[in-house]
């Protein structure tokens, strides 16, 4: 009796700890997933007992879990979403209905300055040598960088409209990563390439790149080279990254979450994890932030729908002669006429399927299909175990009350251990049995 | 050299080590267990290796490619059901030879032959990936292009049984390799208003698809099995004449199956079959083949290892993925953030060399792990068929599941199953799927590159001469094809 009392006082107080989520909209191992774990480490040190989670939303350039979060999170004040720019230009380029207008802005974190590099050999000795061929003609000046929409694009987009160049008579070749442009401008192949710095510092280190322009404010102490400023062009850009919160907080609730991410960034192990990353420190809280953030939309949605709407009247210029939907067309209707042609020679060509061979497959075929719809709701181990002894079952040449038994003990037995494997060894959280 | 000797000292670290014989372990595991291969291994571990040190996971991946190769000629020869596609071939004369009790000398001619055939392709690897790479860096997107052209080109052609499957299944992975956001325009395509396929279809997950469910559904499809494992009987110290039998289509095999997994032509099947046919032509016994002859089993198992190290050979130093276990290999390498090319080798030298010098350890591991302990395998044989694919698509699932943490996913996995079923109904080889899944936006990205640098000028794809000769090569290997199919349809 005083033990249940006990726990009954008890029980608001633990409520009262309720652990903060952080979502990372971004599949586990990127720079957005790394942020947020990053925060999970340090909060777990400086704040002993209180709980923090990351719930990774991938997808879309994190627009997926941003609408998600502004969704669902709406009013929670045990909720942070990490964004960073590369989310406002996927917002626009995706067409997102929901902004990080609609989130409460907490606090910018960490970022990276972007430089602009030649191969050694190349003509251009600095900025305004390179800007003076690229007003003389765009075309004939080959940028290449990351993926479009991203950093090194709008770098470059932004750098054309600086020097009085639509941004849509940019030849700019996007690549999977700066890494790989690489290859590119070392073979001579692309004018200029740009990226964050550490993806070329071994090139530059080895004396194959020159750096042209860093996209800093002002001289960043470690790299030897003048900043796009100096350069004549009046524009910086930094690869943010900056968490915030659902939209609906009050005003108390979004300074205790401010607070909160202050002693976080103040913190020692905060600066060492800053220091292993080879993450640049950009603080910045507050009314200062929000304005950071309009500033950052209003910047990037100008040169992206003016960009958009130049595609629309020439559709050519980002791809001579072959556009983004050339090709998927041209191969999609000729699966589809092979399909067709071969349809009738295919179907003689099909291998016959006995009678026992079709209730064997169609069980399995059906077990698939109600997975989906079984796995959130009841957990991992139950949805697993039905599969199993639904296959089992199917596969099996004799049907009876016995070995449906004996599979679903097998089954459960299985799904048991694998989900300790998963959960306790590799760390994998599964769904469980929800009510 | 120099460049080797530091792979060693990389690969014989106690972790590294570790890493290398849970790979081979579990390499020789998925190869005897049928229904369940390297590239599908790999694809399930991939979405809880992220986390792991890069060297580490790629260690114990070239691992399981390396081990499968070796377990997969167990189960032809004990069971006569491949435990792999690169070990069809043994079980013709393997399990014959099993059958008249000389299992024991078929199981050693295997695991010794893929010793002696895996080390000198791999030295071959370690050879010729520095001359590759000089090569490499004068690839710019044209010649890329054209190299993709030309892998696409001996796919279809080579795999399969009809020309049509081999397009068919090609165009179908093309075709899913476009959909979501371009990379180079940023637009969507082929998404239809759905915001999840915005990301794109992940390689992982077809690969679940097609060669889990697709497999399961497949065998069930063929009604209730009637199996029989044969023991091992026979010594497994093989005799004088057994030995010398056995050196030359060992020697062959590896002569045979490294240039042709370095070639874009889908694997070890090629390999496998060629080497059979030689040994047959070459034979003073050609009458005892398809009755259990040992050189039949030597050379192709010779064969099948030899070209799972050619395949390296574009894999790191191009990027360039041969087999549909190299193109979930190439994932890997993604996953952690590495581009393979030429400049791996400049970047990462020590994960190349460590995981090239890991292949050599392995190489040893396995044939320990294959002869001496073969009674542990063939325990898993007897495994019972229906609980083993129950077990494999439980284990799909979750692998499908963990990618993105999205129940989702388990959705598309069931589609690609059924779909990979009827293109095993249909005789259409899938491996063509993962390949253009994975280079199709690569070779249309390429392509573009190339026309923006070249602003809008087709010539550069003919007048830049290694360009030239591979498309050049791509027409060959067309035409070759169609000369020998309505030879065929002839005779």
């Amino acid at each position: 009796m005083r033990l249940a009392l006990a726990i009954l006082i008890a029980l608001p107080s633990l409520a009262g700890a309720q652990p903060l989520v952080i979502t990372a909209p971004a599949a586990p191992g990127g720079g957005w997933d790394q942020t947020a774990r990053a925060m999970q480490r340090v909060l777990a040190e400086i704040e002993p007992g209180a709980g923090v989670q990351v719930d990774n939303v991938p997808g879309a350039a994190g627009t997926i879990g941003l609408a998600r979060f502004a969704r669902s999170e709406r009013g929670n004040p045990h909720a942070l979403l990490v964004t960073g720019l590369v989310m406002v230009s996927g917002v626009i380029i995706n067409g997102s209905p929901v902004s990080l207008a609609d989130t409460t802005p907490i606090a910018r974190l960490t970022g990276e300055y972007e430089v602009i590099v030649v191969p050694v050999a190349s003509p251009f000795r600095s900025l305004r040598d390179l800007v003076t061929a690229f007003r003389q003609d765009p075309g004939s000046i080959s940028w290449g960088g990351g993926s479009a929409g991203g950093t090194d694009d709008l770098l470059v987009r932004l750098l054309a409209e600086q020097a009085g160049i639509p941004a849509s008579r940019v030849n700019y070749i996007a690549f999977p990563g700066g890494g790989a442009a690489l290859a590119a401008v070392l073979g001579g192949q692309l004018s200029a390439a740009v990226s964050g710095y550490a993806e070329f510092a071994g090139q530059i280190a080895a004396g194959q790149l020159r750096i042209l322009g860093v996209s800093s404010p002002s001289r960043v102490t470690g790299i030897n080279a003048p900043t796009v400023r100096e350069g004549g062009i009046d524009l910086d850009l930094a690869n943010w990254r900056a968490v915030v919160a659902p939209p609906g907080l009050s005003a108390v609730e979004q300074a205790a979450l401010a607070d909160r991410i202050t002693r976080l960034a103040v913190s020692g192990q905060w600066r060492e994890t800053l220091r292993q990353n080879g993450w640049d420190d950009q603080f910045l809280a507050g009314a200062p932030f929000r304005q950071f953030l309009l500033a950052e939309q209003s910047r990037i949605e100008d040169v992206l729908r003016r960009l958009s709407a130049a595609d629309q009247s020439q559709p050519s210029n980002r791809g001579p002669a072959l556009t983004p939907s050339t090709t998927p067309t041209v191969i999609g209707t000729t699966l589809l006429l092979m399909l067709l042609a071969a349809g009738a020679k295919a179907a003689r060509a099909f291998q016959p399927v006995g009678q026992p061979g079709v209730r064997m497959s169609g069980t399995i075929a059906a077990a698939l299909v109600l997975l989906p719809v079984v796995f959130t709701r009841l957990g991992f181990v139950l949805a697993a175990t039905l599969l199993f002894a639904m296959v089992a079952t199917a596969m099996r040449s004799t049907l009876a009350i016995r070995t449906i038994a004996i599979d679903l003990t097998v089954g459960v037995a299985f799904s048991l251990a694998l989900s300790m494997v998963f959960t306790r060894g590799l760390g994998v959280a599964l769904p469980s049995l929800t009510f | 050299m120099g460049e080797l000797l530091n792979g060693f000292a990389v690969a014989l670290t106690p972790a590294n080590l570790l890493w290398g014989l849970a790979g081979t372990t579990m390499g020789t595991a998925v190869g005897v267990l049928p229904g369940i291969g390297p590239a599908l291994t790999v694809a399930l571990l991939l979405p809880v290796t992220y986390h792991l040190d890069p060297t580490a996971a790629l260690i114990m991946f070239a691992g399981i490619y390396y081990g499968a190769m070796y377990g997969g000629s167990t189960t032809s020869i004990l069971l006569n059901t491949p435990g792999e596609s690169a070990t069809i071939v043994t079980a013709i004369d393997g399990h014959q030879m099993a059958r008249s009790g000389r299992a024991g000398a078929a199981l050693a001619t295997a695991a010794i032959g893929s010793f002696v055939a895996g080390t000198l392709a791999t030295l071959a690897l370690s050879v010729t990936a520095p001359l590759m790479v000089k090569l490499a860096l004068a690839f710019g997107p044209a010649e890329y292009f054209a190299l993709m052209v030309l892998a696409f080109v001996m796919v279809t052609t080579m795999l399969g049984a009809s020309p049509l499957g081999g397009w068919l299944s090609l165009l179908l992975g093309l075709t899913l390799g476009f959909v979501g956001i371009d990379g180079l325009s940023g637009q969507a395509r082929l998404t239809f208003g759905i915001p999840y396929l915005l990301d794109g279809i992940d390689p992982v997950i077809v690969a679940i698809g097609l060669f889990a469910v697709g497999e399961t559904l497949w065998v069930a499809s063929r009604g209730p099995l009637v199996e029989e494992i044969l023991p091992v009987r026979g010594s497994l110290l093989m005799t004088t004449d057994e030995w010398q039998r056995s050196w030359k289509p060992w020697l062959r095999g590896a002569a045979i199956g490294f240039p042709l997994g370095a070639l874009p032509a889908g694997g070890a099947e090629l390999p496998t079959l060629m080497s059979y046919g030689i040994e047959k032509r070459l034979s003073k016994r050609p009458e005892e083949f398809g009755r259990g002859a040992i050189e039949a089993v030597a050379g192709p198992e010779a064969a099948n290892n030899a070209s799972a190290a050619g395949t390296l050979v574009p894999l790191l130093t191009l990027g360039l993925p041969t087999s549909a276990t190299a193109a979930v290999l190439l994932a890997a390498f993604q996953q952690f953030g590495l581009q393979p090319g030429p400049l791996l080798f400049d970047h990462e030298s020590a994960l190349v060399w460590g995981v090239i010098a890991s292949l050599y350890i392995g190489n040893a591991m396995l044939l320990i792990l294959n002869l001496p302990l073969v009674g542990l395998w063939v325990k898993l044989l007897s495994i019972p068929r229906h609980w083993l694919y129950a077990g494999i698509l439980v284990v799909a699932s979750l692998g499908a599941f963990s990618v993105h943490r999205s129940a989702g996913d388990l959705w598309l996995v069931a589609i690609i199953g059924v779909v990979g079923f009827m293109m095993r109904l249909m005789d259409a080889p899938v491996a063509p799927v993962m390949i253009g899944l994975i280079l199709g936006p690569a070779a249309e990205q390429h392509l573009r590159r190339a026309l923006s640098i070249s602003q809008g000028d087709w010539t550069v794809l003919w007048t830049r001469p290694l360009a030239l000769g591979l498309l050049v090569a791509a027409l060959a290997v067309a035409a070759a094809g169609i000369l020998s199919r309505r030879q065929q349809v002839r005779t």
